[in-house]
């Protein structure tokens, strides 16, 4: 008897010992479960953009040609020389002029566009209006550069074809410094056109019914309802579309540039990413280059966390 | 209450003629912007499917009087497009399948699983969001060179997955918002974590995860600096990176019929895909503006 509750005991405790085990195993691999779940995206972040960011700051300290061996140390040189190249400063003055003729374009066209929209949205042409102004979002950049190249062609370009045929003359549109930063302001234009005022009208299709027949009960007419109601609740989207657009309109462009222009007529059409572009990849001024990457980046950070504090001031939730 | 029942305003006969009046001004106006936005399609399809000599006439014609399918053919025998065409696609749906093999468990553990670091290792994936595509292209050309990867697929593929922020914001958000009961249920079944996410999570997220397929595919099809950054070989190139092949010599550079006809290629996916999906297209970019 004894020998027999013995062994049942010590069968019990191997058994006990081998749950354990196994629960041991169940809590570490569940434990781990987590960090593996993350690891393979986190891995990659780590070594596709954290990492290449680091490695732009430190290479913007030295003067290297991508092929050379060795790189030279310059210290702040390649930040200090920046303000010596012509090129930098048009640059920066196209940056300016993409970011004051772009903003404007692309937050408040489509805005006008949502407002004419949304008396009509029962109508069943809505579907075919908004398909329509949509089209250009959802192609390539470049793709939808190539289509304008067409359009814009001096000799048998459709525009120009139009404007002789009105009695004008012909207009060299890519190749004047003069017009060619309008040809791409009227491409990226178009291009957003339909997006934006997408988020516009999600955003009025939004507004709760309960608002707008209160209103109605008071005797507000249209306007009054879309200046008192409409408009300071969809300013959220507003200042999202202001927000978005200021940061990213010009890197948003760098597609048309490339195909339309290449930066030039005289480097009328470029701007600070392109000018980063083309000191890279085009004269192998990789310091020079990963100086403006440094500078593109501080400002980007810096202009979010302004419209961040800006928005959270004067933008209400309704 | 008798006073609480308002009389809705009687609308005057004139009142209804002038509403009429500026409805029909309003589709008017926004008919005639249709017309300009969906013009340079228009005539990138007109001009893929005239012959040569109607390319140059001095006549605004938009169907040609002899149409002719020789300029998709032309584009193929003058320039690799069978490539591009393949590269495209290739690169597309292998990278949007990576984006979600990635994002999805993340986000998963983002949404449902309490580990230490969780809420940083979140704030570092989300904060990439803000990190200008330029600004890590010349590090990630020397990485890339530097592996030997140059004109491969594995080349664009790979540095793209991480772009994916967006992706694993919207599906942690989905799976926030299902019920908790469902993953308590499953818990008490003995369902281990990897369960929970692929039969439990995964079947109640099909919508989500159709939108970020959609959004991935588009993005990646469209791609433009990178790949042409690191698709250095003709025949490497994809279709959005190889169009400009056309305008680089003078001969090709008139072939506007050829060239059209390519853009036409590499615009038909898109525009397919949103005929296919128009609903679910819409709803997804609205979402994806709204990130913010």
């Amino acid at each position: 008897m004894a020998i027999t509750s013995q062994h049942h005991s010590a069968a019990r405790g191997d058994r006990q010992v081998a749950e354990k085990r196994a629960w041991t195993w169940y809590r570490l691999t569940e434990g781990l479960t987590p960090y593996l779940l993350v690891a393979p995206l986190l891995i990659l972040i780590a070594i596709f953009i954290y990492w290449p960011l680091v490695y732009s700051m430190y290479l913007s300290f030295f003067d290297w040609n991508f092929v050379r061996p060795d790189k030279e140390f310059v210290g702040f040189g390649n930040f200090t020389r920046l303000p010596d190249d012509p090129r930098f400063i048009r640059a920066l003055w196209g940056t300016l002029f993409y970011t004051v003729t772009l903003v404007p374009l692309q937050v408040f066209l489509p805005l006008g566009l949502a407002l004419m929209l949304w008396p009509i949205r029962k109508s069943r042409l809505q579907d075919s209006y908004r398909a329509m102004l949509f089209s250009p979002t959802i192609i390539a950049y470049s793709v939808a550069a190539v289509m304008w190249l067409w359009i814009f062609n001096p000799n048998h370009g459709v525009l120009n074809k139009v404007l002789v045929e009105f009695g004008f003359d012909r207009v060299r549109w890519l190749s004047d410094r003069d017009t060619a930063i309008w040809a791409i302001v009227i491409v990226a234009t178009w291009k957003t056109l339909g997006f934006h005022m997408l988020l516009y009208l999600a955003a009025l299709e939004g507004v709760p019914k309960d608002y707008i027949e209160a209103a109605q009960l008071d005797g507000a007419n249209n306007w009054q309802i879309m200046r008192s109601i409409r408009f300071p609740l969809i300013t959220p989207t507003f200042f999202f579309v202001l927000v978005t657009t200021v940061i990213s309109v010009n890197d948003d462009v760098f597609g048309a540039i490339n195909v339309l222009t290449d930066g030039g007529p005289f480097d009328s059409t470029t701007n600070i990413i392109y000018y980063l572009y083309q000191q890279g990849f085009q004269f192998f001024q990789i310091g020079a280059a990963s100086a403006v990457a440094v500078i593109v980046f501080v400002a980007t950070c810096l202009l979010t966390w302004v419209q961040f504090k800006f928005v959270e001031r004067h933008v209400h939730y309704g | 209450m008798a006073s609480a029942v308002m009389p809705k305003p009687a609308a005057s006969p004139t009142g209804v003629r002038r509403a009429r009046g500026s409805t029909l001004a309003l589709h008017v106006v926004i008919a005639v912007i249709c017309v300009f936005t969906v013009f340079p399609f228009l005539w990138m399809f007109s001009t893929a499917f005239k012959p040569a000599d109607e390319v140059f006439t001095q006549d605004l014609r938009l169907i040609a009087n002899n149409p002719t399918w020789r300029n998709f053919p032309d584009a193929f025998d003058y320039f690799p497009v069978a490539h591009w065409l393949w590269n495209s696609f290739g690169i597309a749906v292998i990278t949007t399948a990576g984006k979600i093999a990635i994002s999805l468990p993340a986000a998963f553990a983002f949404a449902r699983l309490r580990f230490r670091g969780d809420k940083l290792l979140f704030a570092m994936v989300l904060a990439t969001m803000i990190v200008p595509g330029i600004v890590t292209v010349v590090p990630n050309y020397i990485l890339i060179s530097d592996l030997g990867w140059m004109n491969s697929w594995i080349a664009v593929i790979v540095p793209s997955l991480p772009a994916t922020a967006f992706f694993v914001f919207l599906l942690r958000q989905n799976i926030l918002q299902l019920p908790q009961d469902l993953l308590d249920a499953a818990r008490i079944d003995g369902a281990s974590t990897v369960k929970l996410l692929t039969q439990i999570v995964m079947p109640n997220i099909k919508p989500a995860i159709a939108v970020v397929t959609i959004l991935a595919f588009l993005g990646m099809w469209n791609q433009y600096l990178w790949p042409l950054l690191v698709l250095n070989d003709f025949e490497s190139k994809t279709l959005a990176t190889g169009m400009q092949f056309f305008t680089n010599n003078a001969e090709s550079a008139q072939m506007w019929g050829p060239m059209m006809a390519t853009a036409t290629i590499a615009t038909l996916p898109p525009l397919l895909l949103y005929l296919l999906a128009q609903r679910q297209i819409i709803d997804t970019f609205v979402t994806s503006g709204l990130k913010g």
